[in-house]
């Protein structure tokens, strides 16, 4: 009881040498409160948070002290002037927080499309890679060509058109022209 | 950023500090400028032809001297209220000249009932912005003074710090209004000073907010 009268007393003088200006006691009283106001918000809301969320709200409360220090009158108890701060800090972060998760939704599984519909195809996507490749192969060159480049290197249409030779339009036209033939064929073969 | 930098930071920048006088001699100070601002108010107004008779007549004097008392309560506990540590208390502290001050025009309603005689509720618009601009000087410095203190209340204390305004408003209206009907006071003087410290406190919290520092 008496070594906590002692502290507190302790915490009272630092706080008048940092109203005067005192940086090394300013440094030595924040880092003795520092445990105290950790305590506080553990006791309080520990159960709620993560730790990073409660080292967030201990710096919350030492920069509200260090805003707050010219409120402190010298002949007053400090703790109880701390503990007010500390309230004060923890009551708005709960408000924020309520405030938070008042405009979630919550969902058991997050959907991993975007909501528009051209995001959601139903159909299955195509899977008979080697039907696609001989259907490829059997393409007019220029058709083959152009989807080799475009499609399966991604290449762009003036870099491809820089490897073929042909020109932008035409590698379009013929992109074009390929795709409807592969669309026909695997329909025809029924993959 | 670690909590010892921090520290470190915040000792860098720590430069004396003003002390914030007690709630007393804040609200003695705060007095001092609204006081001769409600006295100029009531000499370019004019005060009432019937002053000097109504000064003489207790429920005038125990209307009158409730607004000022109750604005003096309300000072005391805003300030009070921007200190930390302080009692909650204080914060109930005008309640009691509040209760006086509707008790008596309360009275008064009652007075006319038992009389029989008929209610007079006419508009009395002018209430509404006389008590704005004579609580306005006041409400002013009320604001710039709390702002010097921790905002651990912004509600209460932006509702208290009105209703000290505008009552001390209210009171300099008594001195150069000629409206004494109880019913009147009550719905057009209170009702104003309910209103303005009601939509005041619900903007409290956009008021009086913590400060974001710039650590250098």
């Amino acid at each position: 009881m008496k070594a906590g009268t002692d502290r507190h007393v302790r915490f009272a003088a630092l706080m008048r040498s940092t109203q005067q200006g005192d940086q090394t006691a300013y440094a030595l009283l924040l880092r003795e409160i520092t445990p105290i106001v950790r305590g506080a918000i553990w006791k309080r809301r520990g159960s709620m948070l993560q730790p990073s969320d409660v080292e967030d709200l201990v710096q919350d409360v030492l920069l509200s002290v260090h805003t707050a220090r010219a409120t402190y009158a010298p002949a007053r108890p400090f703790m109880p002037w701390l503990m007010a701060i500390i309230h004060n800090r923890l009551a708005d972060s709960a408000r924020r927080e309520f405030r938070r998760k008042g405009n979630e939704v919550l969902v058991e599984t997050i959907p991993e499309t975007f909501s528009p519909a051209g995001t959601n195809i139903k159909e299955e996507p195509y899977r008979d890679s080697e039907a696609l490749r001989n259907a490829i192969h059997r393409l007019p060159k220029g058709q083959r060509e152009s989807i080799e480049l475009l499609k399966l290197r991604e290449l762009s249409l003036k870099e491809a058109s820089v490897e073929s030779g042909m020109s932008i339009g035409a590698l379009k036209v013929a992109v074009h022209r390929a795709i409807k033939s592969l669309r026909v064929t695997l329909r025809k073969s029924g993959t | 950023m670690k909590t010892d930098d921090l520290i470190l930071q915040l000792a860098h920048d720590a430069a004396p500090v003003r002390l914030l006088p007690s709630p007393a001699k804040r609200t003695a100070l705060w007095l001092a400028v609204g006081l001769p601002y409600i006295a100029l108010i009531v000499f370019m107004m004019s005060p009432r032809a019937d002053l000097t008779e109504r000064l003489a007549e207790p429920r005038f004097l125990v209307e009158a001297g409730m607004a000022l008392a109750t604005a003096m309560a309300a000072a005391f506990a805003a300030f009070s209220a921007v200190v930390p540590g302080r009692p909650r208390w204080l914060l109930l502290l005008p309640v009691l000249p509040l209760s006086v001050w509707l008790g008596s025009l309360g009275q008064g309603c009652l007075d006319i009932l038992l009389r029989a005689s008929p209610f007079v509720l006419g508009w009395d618009w002018v209430c509404i912005p006389a008590i704005t601009i004579a609580g306005a000087v006041p409400a002013l410095a009320m604001l710039l003074m709390l702002r010097r203190g921790a905002p651990l209340y912004p509600c209460a204390t932006v509702a208290l710090g009105a209703l000290a305004a505008t009552a001390l408003g209210g009171f300099g209206l008594r001195l150069f209004h000629p409206q004494d009907a109880s019913l009147m006071v009550l719905v057009w003087q209170f009702g104003t000073v309910a209103l303005l410290t009601a939509l005041a406190g619900c903007s409290g919290r956009r008021i009086l907010v913590w400060p974001r520092l710039k650590l250098s």
